[in-house]
C-alpha cells in the first residue's frame, strides 16, 4: 500500500469518527434546553396571594431578582422531573413557584446528589435548598431552616408483607435499602445499633434505586419519607405496599445559609401569606397531601 | 486578598486521624482490594483465552472475540453493572438466582468481564510483538509447539504485556468504586458515607485519597519489581527504587 493510499484511508475514518459530533450538533440547533429552569406563568404582579407583596431589594440573594433552589430532582412525589422532559415537578416545586409568584422572582431548580446537598448550599453553588429536607439538629448545625411541611417516614415493603414488619423494630436482622445522607439512613443505623441482629443497610446515591433494591428481593424494605413511599407502592402495580405507620413525624424545611437572614424572613412571609390566602392548602391538595400541613399556631 | 483565602480555611486534621484507622474505612479498603484482585484474576484468565482467539486464524473463534471486546469497551462499566446486577435481577424472577446473584458477586464478575475485554487486546499485543519466525524457528531445533510456546514465545510476549496490565489493575483498584450504584460499599463510598452524616466532605476524602496513594504506590513498586524480573535476559535491565537503593547501599558500581 503506498502511503498516499494510508493516509487517505486514515481520512476516511478520521471523518467517520465526527459523524457523531455532527449529528450531536445538528440536534442542539432546533431544541433549546433551559434545561431545570422553571419560570412561573407571571413573574410580574402577585395574584391571589392578597396583600402587598414584600420589597425584595433588601435581600442580597435576590438581587438578580432569581431564586436559584438545590434539590435531589428524584422524589416524587416532592421533586421529579416532568416524564421524558427536564421540567421540574412536585409539591416542593408548586409551592417555590408560588413563592416566586407571590415575591416577583424567577425561581430556578438545580437537580444536585441529596448528600452533596448541604455543603454546595454553603459553597453558594445556590441559595436555597428545597429537597424534601427533614429539619434535624444535625443539619441546623450547618444551615438554617425556614419549616414548610410535615411528614413522617414510610416503610415501604413487598406485598403481602412477607417478613410481618410492624416498625422499626422488626427490621433487625434484614436488608434494608435507603438513600444515602437521608434521616432514614441514620434511622437504620440507629435502630441498628439497638438491635441483637444487625440491619444491612444498603445506601444508594437515589431513591428510585433504593426501591428497585427492593422490587428484585435485593433488601427486605425501603424506608423513605411516607409520601414519596406511597407514591411508589401506587406506582408498583401491586408488587410493593407502604405499612400505614409513619415514623417520626416532623418538619421539612427550606435551608438556608446561616447568614441568609433577609432571605429567610421573606421567604417566612412569603410562606405566611400563601397560608393565609389559601394556596398553601390548595398546593397541598393538589398533590393529596393535606394531612401534611404544618400545624397552626 | 490571599491571606483572607487562608484565615478562612477550615479544615479539621483531627477527623482525618480519626477516620484514617477506623474500622469502617478499612474493611471497605480491605473490600476495595479484594474485589479488585479477584476481578482481575477473572479478567487476566479470560483475557488471555480471548486474546489467543484474536490472533487465531479460526474466523468463528477471530469474530466471537471482536464482537466480545467490542461491547466491553463500548459501554460503560457503571452500565454493566446495573444491567447485570438491577437488569437481570428484573427479568429473572428465580428465587435460586436472586438468592446467589448478590450484589458483591455481581460487581466481581461484572469487572473482570469487562476486565477481559481490555486484557485481550494487551495479550494480542503480546503475542504480536513476537516475531512469528522465532516459532519455527525454536521447532526446527526440536522443540514442540508447546515448549516453543513456553520457553520462546511467552517469556518475550509477557514482558511486553506486564506493564500495561500492571496499569489495568491500578486503574481496576480505582474504578470499583461505581459498584456503589449497586449498593457496595468499598473505600470511596465508605468515606461518603461517612461523610454524609457529619458533613466533613474534605476531611473523608482526604482520607480516601491517603489509601488510594499508599496501595497504588505499594503495588507500583511491586510491579517495577516485576518488570525488572521478567527483564532478567536484557542488556539494559529497567532500574527500579529497589535495585537503586540497593546498589547506593552496598556501595556497588550499580548495573
Amino acid at each position: 500500500m503506498s502511503p498516499n493510499t494510508t493516509r487517505n484511508r486514515l481520512f476516511l475514518v478520521a471523518s467517520l469518527a465526527l459523524v457523531p459530533l455532527l449529528v450531536f450538533a445538528a440536534c442542539k440547533d432546533d431544541k433549546k434546553t433551559p434545561s431545570a429552569t422553571s419560570t412561573p406563568q407571571a413573574t410580574s404582579a402577585p395574584t391571589s396571594a392578597g396583600a402587598t407583596p414584600p420589597d425584595v431589594s433588601g435581600v442580597p440573594e435576590l438581587q438578580d431578582g432569581k431564586l436559584t433552589i438545590g434539590s435531589d430532582i428524584a422524589y416524587a412525589p416532592m421533586e421529579f422531573f416532568q416524564p421524558g422532559t427536564e421540567t421540574p415537578d412536585g409539591l416542593d416545586v408548586a409551592l417555590a413557584n408560588a413563592i416566586g409568584e407571590y415575591l416577583g422572582i424567577e425561581i430556578e431548580f438545580v437537580n444536585s446528589g441529596f448528600d452533596g446537598l448541604i455543603a454546595a448550599l454553603n459553597t453558594n453553588d445556590f441559595d436555597a435548598v428545597m429537597s424534601a429536607m427533614t429539619i434535624n439538629p444535625e443539619r441546623q448545625q450547618e444551615v438554617d431552616f425556614v419549616p414548610y411541611l410535615n411528614v413522617g417516614t414510610g416503610i415501604l415493603v413487598e406485598a403481602g408483607n412477607p417478613n410481618t414488619i410492624q416498625g422499626l423494630e422488626d427490621l433487625c436482622g434484614l436488608t434494608v435499602a435507603v438513600q444515602l445522607g437521608t434521616i432514614q439512613e441514620t434511622m437504620v443505623r440507629t435502630q441498628s445499633d439497638a438491635c441483637t441482629d444487625a440491619i444491612d443497610v444498603v445506601t444508594f446515591d437515589t431513591n428510585p434505586l433504593a426501591v428497585e433494591d427492593l422490587k428484585t428481593a435485593g433488601s427486605d424494605a425501603n424506608l423513605a419519607d411516607y409520601p414519596v413511599a406511597y407514591l411508589d407502592a401506587q406506582e408498583s402495580d401491586g408488587a410493593l405496599e407502604v405499612l400505614s405507620t409513619q415514623l417520626e413525624p416532623a418538619p421539612y424545611g427550606v435551608a438556608l445559609r446561616k447568614d441568609s437572614d433577609e432571605l429567610q424572613a421573606i421567604l417566612e412571609q412569603a410562606l405566611q401569606a400563601l397560608v393565609s390566602s389559601g394556596e398553601y392548602e390548595q398546593i397541598l391538595a393538589d398533590w393529596d397531601l393535606e394531612s401534611a400541613a404544618l400545624p397552626r399556631d | 486578598m490571599i491571606a483572607n483565602v487562608l484565615l478562612e480555611i477550615r479544615f479539621d486534621w483531627g477527623t482525618v486521624a480519626d477516620y484514617l484507622f477506623d474500622p469502617i474505612i478499612i474493611r471497605a479498603l480491605r473490600e476495595t482490594m479484594v474485589i479488585a484482585s479477584l476481578a482481575m484474576v477473572v479478567g487476566i484468565v479470560l483475557g488471555t483465552v480471548l486474546g489467543v482467539m484474536r490472533v487465531s486464524r479460526n474466523p468463528v473463534a477471530n469474530v466471537a472475540a471482536g464482537l466480545y471486546v467490542w461491547f466491553w469497551r463500548a459501554t460503560p462499566v457503571v452500565l454493566q453493572l446495573l444491567i447485570l446486577y438491577f437488569g437481570l435481577r428484573q427479568v429473572i424472577e428465580n428465587d435460586l438466582f436472586r438468592d446467589n446473584w448478590t450484589r458483591w458477586r455481581a460487581a466481581v464478575i461484572t469487572f473482570g468481564l469487562n476486565e477481559a475485554a481490555y486484557m485481550a487486546e494487551i495479550v494480542r499485543a503480546g503475542i504480536g510483538s513476537v516475531e512469528p519466525g522465532q516459532m519455527d524457528a525454536a521447532k526446527s531445533l526440536g522443540m514442540t509447539q508447546l515448549q516453543a510456546l513456553r520457553r520462546v514465545i511467552l517469556p518475550q510476549a509477557l514482558r511486553i504485556m506486564v506493564p500495561p496490565t500492571g496499569n489495568e489493575f491500578i486503574a481496576m483498584l480505582k474504578n470499583t468504586s461505581v459498584a456503589f450504584a449497586i449498593g457496595v460499599v468499598e473505600l470511596l463510598n465508605a468515606a461518603k458515607i461517612q461523610s454524609a452524616r457529619n458533613f466533613k466532605i474534605m476531611e473523608l476524602y482526604t482520607v480516601a485519597a491517603f489509601w488510594y496513594l499508599v496501595v497504588v504506590s505499594a503495588f507500583s513498586l511491586l510491579q517495577a519489581e516485576l518488570e525488572r524480573m521478567l527483564a532478567a535476559g536484557e542488556r539494559e535491565r529497567p532500574e527500579t527504587l529497589l535495585s537503586r537503593a540497593m546498589s547506593v547501599m552496598g556501595g556497588s558500581r550499580g548495573i
